[in-house]
């Protein structure tokens, strides 16, 4: 029993050990959620609603960029149609940070409906890029990494919500966390992955997409045309691979050709070498 | 301004759209045998994704008027070599940080 004990506290204090390695992951999350969640918040109320109004869109969509929009169009007074449209198109880019989850959250067990809706920009950005502690649980330590920064992100527009008008603290540029964030975890999958071509595909998919598209829609664009130009690379890669192959293919069959050439050439000769003593024959004969 | 139910309907319809988006992909390759393509691009979306999300941080950043875009460009730059140089990611983040605050907060570049 006591033994028992022992290792259950141990799992405790092993499950406390990764609570803390999630939090410290996501402290940049936190600064960069606080201030941006507080701008939400402060609009929210600025556009007359209640602060739990806040509260609720940042507990139940959780979309930074989203919830931006849908304060607009609130402001606007947009129609349903138009406040869904709106935000399927914004946040379509969420449909690709998922293809390239597939794999990694298949088999993650009950946490995959919380992962899957709490996939923010900066929950994906950390989710592909941080490695698991050894010997830890993938989807406990996912769920503290999403869970922590979407309570951040609640927290944030709330205090905006209610304290904004209050408070004048001078935040501004503290969301550049979130640019800072980004640029650390590109430099970490430079290290950790060999390839080096979608680092070409998304400086050329992203300045197109900043002189073509106005810039709501950029990250939208660039995505879909940086993942073209992967598919089509591969493509092209796979493509050249098949005609080396096939080339091989051909000069092992003309090699094979030559060969049967040859053999044929050698069973002439030695047909004609057994003929030879036969015709020498006949014409002593003769 | 809308009333509490449209308000809580309009924030759900928000909502069901923020989800059928994430959800997408699980959705359609949970009972299908994804592409073989789709190996290749899973690999190398990550690093894709996160230089567009750097590049998308910068869409606002006015390149042709002062300060035209150097404390963004340079806090990068500070930000990028750091991270080189030390690997640590909470250094490089917060020294970052709080030098972009002070270049704008004290405008630092506002002799250009």
């Amino acid at each position: 029993m006591a033994r028992n004990g022992e290792d259950k506290k141990g799992a405790g204090d092993q499950n406390k050990d990764l609570f803390t390695i999630a939090f410290k992951t996501t402290i940049p999350v936190l600064l960069g959620y606080i201030p941006l969640g507080m701008a939400f918040g402060f609009l929210l109320d600025g556009a007359g609603y209640h602060w739990i109004y806040a509260f609720i869109m940042s507990l139940f969509v959780y979309a930074g960029s989203g919830q931006f929009l849908a304060v607009a169009l609130l402001s606007a007074g947009a129609g349903l149609t138009e406040f869904a449209i709106a935000t399927l198109l914004l946040n379509f880019r969420h449909a690709f940070y998922g293809l390239s989850l597939l794999e990694k959250f298949s088999g993650i067990g009950r946490v995959k409906p919380y992962l899957i809706f709490a996939l923010t920009d900066e929950t994906y950005a950390l989710l592909t890029t941080t490695d698991v502690p050894q010997g830890s649980s993938k989807s406990k330590f996912y769920f503290y990494i999403a869970a922590l920064d979407h309570l951040y992100w609640i927290a944030g527009s709330v205090l905006g919500a209610a304290l904004g008008s209050v408070l004048d603290l001078n935040l501004d540029g503290m969301s550049f966390v979130l640019t800072a964030l980004f640029v650390v975890l590109t430099i970490e999958q430079y290290f950790s992955s060999e390839a080096r071509f979608p680092f070409i595909a998304a400086v050329g998919a992203g300045a197109l997409s900043l002189i073509l598209f106005s810039s709501d829609n950029m990250l939208l664009v660039s995505i879909i045309l940086g993942t073209l130009i992967l598919i089509g690379r591969e493509q092209s890669i796979q493509r050249t691979q098949r005609k080396q192959e096939i080339q091989k293919i051909q000069t092992t069959e003309k090699n094979q050709k030559m060969q049967g050439v040859l053999e044929i050439q050698n069973g002439i000769r030695s047909i004609d070498t057994s003929i030879q003593p036969v015709e020498d024959k006949i014409k002593e004969e003769n | 301004m809308l009333d509490t139910l449209q308000m809580l309907v309009t924030i759900a319809v928000i909502a069901l759209a923020t989800f059928t988006t994430r959800a997408l992909p699980f959705l359609f390759f949970g009972s299908r045998e994804p592409p073989a393509m789709l190996a290749v691009i899973e690999k190398n979306l990550p690093p894709m994704i996160l230089l567009l999300l750097v590049i998308y941080c910068l869409k606002d950043v006015q390149w042709l008027i002062a300060p035209y875009g150097i404390p963004e460009l340079f806090t990068i730059g500070v930000v990028a070599g750091l991270h080189f140089w030390k690997r640590n990611a909470m250094l490089s983040i917060f020294t970052g940080t709080v030098l972009y605050m002070v270049l704008v907060q004290f405008n630092v570049f506002s002799f250009l």
